[in-house]
């Protein structure tokens, strides 16, 4: 109880709560420009955080989170255009309800949704982060080394096509911070006889310069473009009706649960995100529908889904970073970088050893969800004020604000060239295809792989313990399934093999590293994936033959 | 099978991998320690290079008509395409070099203003002049006296 009050003082302070105040604006007003992202807007806060205590600093980038969340909804509404990729499907009921009159409707049941999945999703991170963290304990550095290639080849993956160029990204984060001194024992690595290189990369300003210096120079390359303003709307006047959209939500309280449950499930899978969420829960609001003829017509369901789960998927993607220090998509990847650079290290050991920050990080996210209801009027209005904001000139404030963010990490100018060469190649990347997001998480998770593979092989020098353990032959199964996951999607409904083995051999395989952790409850679990992958496999088969 | 812009940058991986792997036994090799500083970037460049040798063969395989093409320009058609890119790039990488001489303040003041002006045209150069006053003074204020980070003085302007 002790700690909880400890928390909330440090959550409740004048100084933090104004952080807060200004983090959720910041994250509504990021969230509500399309092509600023939320990891953008997050990275961005970095910076200013490092000055503040740990509870402060992550309080202020959890407001931006959840600002940000919430904000795509307003601009894909109002406009059309999704703010965040996390809204896409947002448009299809929200912009129709607005243009057939309902605008002050359509936002209401958006930041409502967005409300119950924020606060669905915290109330299943106090839950479940602690249970994780328990299971966490298990792992040896054998299992984190193969969690961190798990979380890194899904990542991959979610480049569908692409599969090779996210591995490659992915590798490539992993050298990049293998520059300057290894951390073991002290010798320069690729320096190239730079002091600069010997120091290594600071991987806020590697990040910084990945994704936003990236980001701004691609929404400048037009010319044209890049000298609009992103709506020409000299006003919008609307008022959000909070209470016939309380009443719709408690009509469709179900759809409000499923897509929230859908949103947290994502977040906690590495690398899928708000954008794979809001799709997936629109499609199950869909399916589940018994009258879906309404749907992308202006639908109320059609909006509470995807902003339900988008809201949702941060308490997902939080929960594997408190209990494992894995984080679940890139936003939490910032955040590991934003306690690293704290000098706390997130493990299974985290909730335990640092309850103040962990319940911290808790009522940080349960507040900000209130601040969030509390501002969405307000914003509005200033959101029409930056939307008439011509592109040029937004990127080139923010690309200042950037500039003077780095510097202040370790007032040093070298900070500003990484910003500027990665930035480069970012942008580079970018126009050939290669995603970003597996080479953050390699850039983030690089250390704690080399760390673990080297700790492991000090205990034992065999390798073939990376197959051989229950929990690291687990997360190396659900790797390679994971590499396969983009040619099994491009073979759906071709009626191949692959397409009908696939998901009964996942279960086959991942019953083996089940028996070998034992106890009634995964031995019961392993003869449950065995007895439905032979069922599916046997109908399947039948089919098959018949064919 | 026909070269195009996926092999060339596959290639360059290639290389790249193969320069690296060179590079990486310079590192020197500690008599203490389990694993050697270069074994885990061994390990991550010969995964880049066995994945850049599949990308180069996917390349291959990979119809005409799903990669997308390089635009054929001359220079100045190249130029004028990337004309923006190229201005920013140029622009910050002056800024860098010269920001010991300028200063934080000064050095944004006019990196913002010359990009502003650069990027949005010469019609509006008192509100880019503003803008980039406004900004950069503002930012520069924010850091130094509220968030009390030291920012970098010049050397020719003092501030």
């Amino acid at each position: 109880m002790d700690i909880f009050l400890e928390a909330l003082l440090n959550i409740i302070d004048p100084v933090t709560l104004t952080y807060m105040v200004i983090g959720v604006g910041a994250g509504l007003m990021a969230g509500s420009i399309p092509g600023f992202t939320i990891a953008m807007a997050i990275v961005l806060t970095l910076p200013f955080t490092f000055s503040m205590p740990p509870a402060q600093g992550l309080a202020t980038m959890i407001s931006v989170l959840v600002g940000g969340l919430s904000g795509g909804l307003m601009s894909g509404i109002l406009t059309g255009i999704p703010g965040t990729p996390s809204s896409v499907a947002t448009t299809f009921d929200g912009f129709p309800m607005a243009r057939a009159g309902e605008p002050g409707l359509a936002l209401g049941i958006g930041v409502w949704s967005s409300f119950c999945g924020g606060i669905i999703s915290a109330i299943l991170l106090v839950l479940f982060a602690p249970q994780l963290a328990m299971v966490g304990l298990e792992f040896q550095p054998w299992d984190f080394f193969m969690l961190v290639m798990f979380a890194l080849t899904v990542t991959a993956s979610l480049a569908g096509e692409h599969l090779v160029k996210g591995l490659i990204a992915g590798a490539a984060g992993l050298f990049i911070r293998t520059v300057g001194e290894d951390d073991a024992v002290g010798v320069g690595r690729f320096d190239f006889g730079s002091d600069y290189l010997l120091t290594g990369f600071d991987f806020i300003a590697v990040l910084i310069g990945l994704f936003a210096f990236s980001q701004l120079l691609s929404d400048l390359r037009n010319p044209v473009t890049a000298r609009n303003a992103l709506s020409d709307r000299k006003q919008v006047k609307v008022k959000i009706e909070h209470r016939r959209a309380i009443g719709i939500l408690f009509r469709n309280w179900t759809v409000v649960i499923r897509s929230a449950l859908i949103g947290m499930f994502t977040g906690i899978l590495p690398g899928a995100g708000g954008s794979i969420a809001n799709i997936l829960a629109y499609d199950q609001a869909k399916k589940a529908a018994k009258d879906d003829s309404k749907f992308g017509k202006g639908d109320p369901r059609g909006i509470i889904a995807p902003e339900a789960s988008n809201n949702a998927v941060e308490g997902g993607a939080l929960t594997p970073l408190m209990a494992l220090g894995i984080p679940g998509d890139i936003t939490a990847a910032i955040m590991l970088g934003a306690l690293l650079m704290h000098d706390i290290v997130p493990g299974p050991t985290f909730i335990k050893d640092e309850p103040a920050l962990a319940y911290s990080i808790y009522i940080a996210f349960f507040l900000a969800s209130f601040i969030m209801i509390g501002m969405q009027s307000g914003v509005l209005r200033v959101f029409v004020l930056v939307t008439r904001i011509k592109t040029y000139i937004l990127a080139t404030v923010i690309l200042t604000f950037a500039t003077i963010g780095v510097f202040a990490l370790h007032n040093s100018i070298e900070d500003i060239w990484t910003l500027f060469f990665f930035g480069i190649l970012g942008f580079i990347m970018r126009q050939f295809g290669f995603p970003l997001a597996p080479m953050i998480l390699g850039v983030v998770l690089g250390n704690i792989a080399e760390l673990n593979l080297a700790r492991a092989l000090a205990i034992d020098s065999d390798p073939m313990l990376f197959f051989l353990r229950p929990w690291s032959l687990f997360f190396a199964i659900i790797a390679i399934f994971s590499m396969v996951f983009p040619i099994y999607q491009k073979h759906r409904d071709t009626g191949s093999l692959l397409e009908r083995f696939f998901s009964p051999l996942v279960l086959l395989s991942i019953s083996l590293p089940l028996f070998m952790m034992g106890g009634l409850l995964r031995t019961t679990l392993a003869f449950a994936a065995i007895a439905v992958s032979s069922f599916v496999m046997w109908r399947r088969f039948g089919k098959t033959k018949k064919g | 099978m026909s070269f195009n812009r996926d092999s060339l940058v596959a290639l360059c991986l290639i290389l790249a991998s193969g320069g690296l792997m060179l590079a990486s036994f310079e590192i020197r090799e500690p008599d203490y320690g389990v694993l050697s500083p270069a074994a885990w970037p061994r390990i991550i460049i010969i995964i880049i290079g066995g994945l850049s040798v599949i990308y180069l063969i996917q390349s291959f395989s990979t119809p005409q008509k799903d990669i997308s093409p390089v635009p054929k320009k001359t220079l100045k058609e190249f130029v004028l395409y990337w004309r923006n890119v190229i201005a920013v790039f140029s622009i910050f990488a002056l800024y860098l070099l010269a920001l010991p001489y300028l200063g934080m303040l000064v050095g944004n003041i006019l990196f913002s203003f010359i990009l502003l002006t650069v990027l949005g045209g010469w019609n509006a150069i008192l509100t880019h002049l503003v803008i980039a006053l406004g900004a950069s003074g503002g930012m520069w204020i924010l850091f130094t006296h509220v968030l009390e980070v030291f920012l970098p003085r010049g050397s020719l302007t003092g501030f």
